[in-house]
């Protein structure tokens, strides 16, 4: 723990009651250490502390977890119920999630006195409806001595929308907010007493990485001008630089959401392109040139025709420039192919004309034998070898150290542990990035080259063997370049497009000759095994990683178990494999090379002076461990390294870097981060640290001048505040109609499927007064008394479940079982109350359009009625209107409805929990399962994994039929067709 | 009889310009609007309601019982709706009439023309009969997990060739996917491999 964190906790826990407080702390000042701080102060004699947790946020809940040792259990749905009493009245602390919690606070299955109080880690996320407020209201009015304390580390989100951090303390009931920016005077003071060294690199991107990037930045501009012609939103926020971000979606989104039904294609499919072009940005510094070129490829396939930017002329650019990162074309006699740079000048349009002209030319030069030649390119991330070279570097000073103090090292190297750190942002580049300080970037381009090939070439197969119809020819001109298939039908075969493609294909066929032949070949090498030594193991995976084909699945395998041991094994264990891998690899790829004769001067040369380098002293590189920063472990602290590569910046693990610094004065750290010079990259990492400090200097602003009602304590809390409230505007309509007589107040009762705790309104209902009894339903969402049952859609889902048909058979259960059955469709209290603008209505009925849907079911059902509902409190409202002259609904009959009989047993009302929901959609959606028989399939095996290896005729007798089983089947092992 | 026939009461009501794609004429009906041998609709600007609040309900009260679907067709001309819709609905859903609203002449005009339209039609294209060629099909299998978009699909299929190799992929593959991130791998790695059923 650091000094500013004992700080934050002793001015957190003086607050009344108990310690009530919201928090916001800058990113990466360790949060997860901060709650586990908290949590060692917690005894079991003040009450069970409930730590309630999103599901997404689970990596800071692992990180807790890791602090404490793993002490902390989890409340689960799994758990039976008097189970969970009694780790509710245990005292310890617990990790839950706020459905179950809301759920068994309203069933009372909680003894709320014997609660201490609970931590919101996630305060950035809650609003006055979500059901966080719902938990902490009724906790409130049951428990006033119980403590809430919320936690964001995130403070941009804390200051979207109109005073956030006021309402959400509102709503938690809590008084105090503490700020803790990373430029707060005690956190700032520790962190920069003693700095850890830093050494900055910026690395150059090479000419066509700077080409894409400008390209792309290009298109983005031209679509933010699009958007402001549209008139729709404001346009100071529209900046490329905010283009970086994603939360320049949420602006979007946020300024478009309003009138979002009311926007015409073009400019919905605009804010998409935004997004798509904000991850080629990011992918162009994370990805290979090959993989990037593959991502582009099927990002064309799929947007093509609906995107607005992939026609812009400076997308045509990226595309080019991609390509050109992995390969070009050469005549055979050595000159370079002009025509696709030519083309690439052109207007498009144009272009397919221009095509057929130079077409007989380009025939003729074909048939005279100056071939197009496939040159590969394979431009290496310029990152890669910088990071060679710092590890080489890193190396040399530590042998230098250690030669000079030989005795110092045994001791010194405990405390130094000499681990090397290489944080990148994903897993993906973590792997590559091993593979190429294991393997020489070289290779693992080719690696990645050849499995793009081999891609074509297994489309190609595909395509002549299915004889399948050439999918959108139409975007085919356009689209030129690597679109290689031109399916032999294509009545004009030797195109550019043709020519380039046979080439590919050449390449590629070639690739997998050489395959085969490096298995014959395997055998007569003998004098390569002998300079791998002992180590047999390590060759052969060298080896196999040089196949490709059948065994490429397989070597994949290996390579992950081992890079995982590697990350998770000790010091020494990996220090011998990092060891004895290079030269290992080196030498059997270099065999290789020489077999299939295809060996460009360059990677021998590498690899020789890898091989060089292998034997002649013991290990070139340092051991190095790589880590994700998504995969957000606890790293630091897990392998304290000396030395940390940030290879990919990021302002949370800087943040965390000198923390770790803090907490251990006396180690000697060593950063290095690698940025691309004048990239975007850079540009974002210096943005967010200027927005992290303009939202704290917002969130400080708004707490100068904010207004907390002085009854936030909670004492006059619950339902009869909000009741009152409620019921004194209404008094004077009753003094009138019945001489001010006042109405018995009876407590109106509402049935609600489980589910729609992840909705809002249950807790709307309950402020207005009405009493919640959650359960599972088979049919409905709310039941308001026995005769009324309501399906409730929000507009997004109304779109959804009818054209996926699931609102129809709602509504046909509903019509059965009730007598009147009630469609709710609920707008956003932010959205317009409309489905779609005049203008967009159209001269015909289409049956498309969501008024002919709509007309069609009110046809098909006339005894449903509908609910045309504003907001949430207008439901709220509607609903108290609807229940004034009704029965109150009955809870165990409710329940029973619509349950198939033959699951006669009572189920557990934590149902849905019991359920992987998203498998359980997955297998509805495919073709052959029907309501029917998905019951016998989800019984007749566990899951979906295994699911796919069931053989047809166990299928059948799942299924209860032949032909939906082979329908199954069928869809399971069908071949993807190929678009590319 | 396929035409829709309309009350003398709504002679003047700019809504009849927007029925265009029905013929119309007008005749001595109960209801504003006579849609169909057993469905009608009675019209009803909110505006209107604003003003004389007891209309509806004697409206309603005159169609008696002879009809399987009254349709309440509100026409939402005022900014301030909560409160009057409110009444709307309830007076419209206990007194067993359908209400649908319409922002627009044009589309409350519009509602009519298809319930004359598809008088007749079956319901195929709500019961969720989609596109059944192999990729939609597939994309709206696998877009069931959350986040997954057509691209990752398409990333998906041609990365593993087939669903049930996407089934069985491990998350190291899954992983090696461009575009697919570590939530996206998390998500359809547990969709695959968690049980259906979570029961202990």
């Amino acid at each position: 723990m650091v000094q500013f964190h004992e700080h934050m906790i002793s001015d957190l826990i003086e607050e009344p009651p108990n310690g009530s407080g919201l928090v916001v702390l800058s990113s990466g000042l360790a949060l997860s250490k901060l709650i586990s701080s908290l949590l060692l102060l917690h005894s079991p004699s003040q009450g069970t502390l409930l730590l309630l947790s999103p599901p997404s946020s689970s990596s800071l809940k692992s990180q807790v977890l890791h602090y404490n040792n793993h002490t902390i259990g989890e409340i689960s749905a799994d758990l039976p119920a008097h189970q969970r009493l009694s780790l509710y009245s245990s005292g310890s602390a617990f990790f839950i999630t706020a459905r179950i919690l809301i759920v068994d606070l309203l069933t009372s299955k909680i003894p709320t006195s014997s609660i201490a109080g609970i931590f919101l880690l996630t305060a950035h996320s809650l609003s006055e409806t979500s059901t966080e407020a719902f938990i902490v209201r009724i906790l409130r009015s049951l428990n006033k001595n119980a403590y809430v304390r919320a936690f964001s580390d995130k403070p941009q989100s804390m200051v979207s929308g109109f005073a956030k951090a006021e309402r959400t303390m509102k709503c938690l009931y809590i008084k105090r907010l503490h700020l803790w920016p990373r430029f707060q005077v005690y956190v700032s003071q520790e962190l920069e007493k003693d700095p850890p060294d830093v050494v900055d690199i910026r690395v150059p991107m090479t000419k066509l990485m700077v080409g894409i990037q400008k390209a792309i930045i290009e298109v983005m501009d031209a679509c933010l001008k699009e958007m402001r012609k549209t008139n729709k939103v404001d346009v100071d926020d529209l900046t490329v630089e905010n283009g970086l971000f994603k939360s320049f979606d949420e602006i979007v989104r946020r300024q478009l959401d309003p009138i979002w039904h009311t926007l015409g294609k073009k400019t919905k499919q605009l804010v998409s392109d935004l997004k798509t072009l904000r991850k080629l940005l990011d992918y162009l510094d994370r990805y290979d040139a090959v993989t990037y070129l593959k991502y582009l490829d099927t990002l064309r396939v799929s947007e093509s025709f609906r995107s607005v930017w992939i026609f812009a002329e400076s997308s045509y650019k990226i595309f080019e420039y991609a390509k050109k990162r992995v390969y070009r074309f050469v005549k055979s006699d050595g000159t370079k192919w002009i025509g696709p740079s030519k083309i690439s000048t052109g207007k498009k349009r144009k272009l397919k004309g221009g095509n057929d002209n130079e077409e007989a030319g380009g025939t003729s030069s074909s048939h005279t034998n100056i071939s197009i030649v496939l040159d590969e390119v394979l431009e290496e991330a310029p990152k890669w070898k910088v990071l060679r070279e710092v590890l080489e570097e890193i190396e040399e000073e530590r042998r230098k150290q250690a030669s000079t103090t030989e005795e110092l090292l045994v001791g010194g190297g405990e405390d130094d542990s000499g681990i090397v750190l290489v944080a990148c942002k994903d897993e993906r580049s973590c792997m590559q990035l091993e593979e190429c300080i294991t393997n020489g970037p070289q290779k693992v381009m080719r690696e990645e080259w050849e499995k793009y090939l081999l891609g074509k070439i297994e489309l190609r197969d595909l395509h002549t063997r299915y004889k399948k119809k050439p999918k959108d020819p139409k975007g085919f001109g356009i689209l030129d370049g690597v679109v290689p298939i031109s399916p032999a039908k294509n009545v004009e075969p030797s195109s550019i497009n043709k020519q380039e493609h046979d080439a590919l294909v050449a390449a590629a066929s070639e690739i997998r000759n050489r395959v085969k032949n490096d298995d014959v070949g395997n055998d007569p090498q003998p004098h390569v095994n002998s300079k791998g030594g002992g180590k047999g193991k390590g060759k052969g995976k060298g080896k196999a990683r040089n196949k490709k084909g059948p065994t490429n699945a397989n070597s994949g395998r290996i390579k992950d178990n081992r890079s995982n041991k590697i990350k998770k094994s000790s010091g020494d264990e990996s220090d011998s494999e990092n060891e004895a891998d290079p030269s290992v690899a080196g030498g059997a790829w270099e065999a290789t090379c020489q077999d299939a004769s295809i060996d460009k001067g360059v990677l021998r040369k590498h690899t020789e002076a890898a091989d060089a380098t292998g034997s002649g002293t013991a290990k070139p590189l340092p051991p190095v461990h790589f880590y994700a920063l998504e995969s957000g472990q606890p790293i630091l602290d897990i392998l304290k390294p000396s030395v940390i590569v940030v290879y990919h910046p990021n302002m949370t693990f800087v943040r965390e870097i000198e923390v770790h610094k803090a907490e251990n004065p006396s180690k000697k750290l060593k950063v290095y981060f690698l940025f691309y010079e004048d990239s975007t990259e850079a540009r974002k990492f210096e943005a967010s640290i200027r927005r992290e400090n303009g939202a704290f200097e917002s969130l400080i602003r708004q707490k100068s001048m904010m207004m907390i009602p002085v009854d936030q304590d909670g004492y006059c809390l619950g339902l009869n505040s909000s009741v009152e409230l409620q019921a004194t505007p209404s008094q004077n309509s009753l003094t009138r109609k019945a001489g001010g007589r006042k109405e018995v107040e009876k407590e109106m009762q509402v049935i609600v499927d489980m589910r729609e705790f992840m909705s809002s309104l249950p807790n709307v209902l309950h402020q207005k007064g009405m009493r919640i009894i959650p359960v599972t339903l088979e049919v409905g969402d709310y039941i308001l008394s026995p005769l009324i049952c309501v399906e409730r859609k929000s507009i997004q889902d109304l779109f959804m479940s009818f054209t996926s048909g699931r609102l129809y058979h709602q509504v046909e259960t509903m019509v059965r079982y009730y007598r009147i059955p009630v469609l709710l469709i609920e707008f956003s209290q932010d959205k317009s109350f409309s489905f779609q603008s005049a203008s967009d209505i159209g001269d015909d009925v289409t049956p498309n359009n969501i008024i002919s849907k709509l007309s069609l079911l009110v046809l098909h059902f006339p005894r449903l009625r509908v609910i045309w509902s504003r907001s949430l409190h207008a439901t709220a409202e509607i609903f108290a209107s609807l229940k004034a002259n009704q029965d109150e609904p009955d809870e165990t009959k409710a329940i029973r409805v619509g349950v198939p009989s033959e699951e006669g047993i009572v189920e557990d009302d934590v149902r849905a929990e019991n359920y992987n929901t998203s498998a359980v959609e997955f297998l509805r959606r495919l073709p052959g399962v029907n309501d029917s028989n998905y019951r016998a399939i989800m019984d007749g095996c566990k899951s979906l994994s295994e699911l796919a290896l069931l053989p047809v005729e166990r299928l059948s007798e799942l299924m209860g039929g032949q032909k939906a089983a082979r329908t199954l089947r069928d869809f399971l092992d069908a071949k993807y067709p190929t678009l590319l | 009889r396929n035409a829709i026939l309309v009350s003398h009461r709504q002679k003047g009501n700019p809504l009849l310009k927007h029925i265009r794609n029905v013929r119309w004429a007008f005749a001595d009906v109960v209801c504003d609007f006579l849609l169909g041998q057993s469905s009608c609709a009675l019209y009803l600007s909110l505006r209107y309601h604003l003003l004389h609040p007891d209309y509806l309900y004697y409206r309603i009260r005159e169609l008696q019982k002879t009809f399987k679907l009254r349709v309440v067709l509100c026409h939402i001309d005022v900014e301030d709706v909560v409160k009057p819709l409110l009444e709307v609905t309830k007076t419209s859903l206990l007194h067993e009439c359908t209400l649908l609203c319409g922002w627009s002449l044009e589309e409350c005009g519009r509602y009519l023309e298809t319930i004359k339209v598809y008088e007749n039609k079956p319901a195929d294209i709500i019961q969720g009969q989609m596109d059944t060629d192999y990729l939609s099909r597939l994309t709206h299998a696998l877009t069931t997990v959350r986040h997954v978009n057509k691209t990752d699909v398409v990333t998906l299929g041609t990365t593993f060739g087939s669903l049930s190799h996407i089934m069985d992929a491990s998350m190291e593959d899954l992983a090696r996917c461009p575009g697919i991130g570590e939530r996206k791998v998390k998500r359809l790695y547990d969709t695959f491999h968690e049980p259906f059923k979570r029961v202990v």
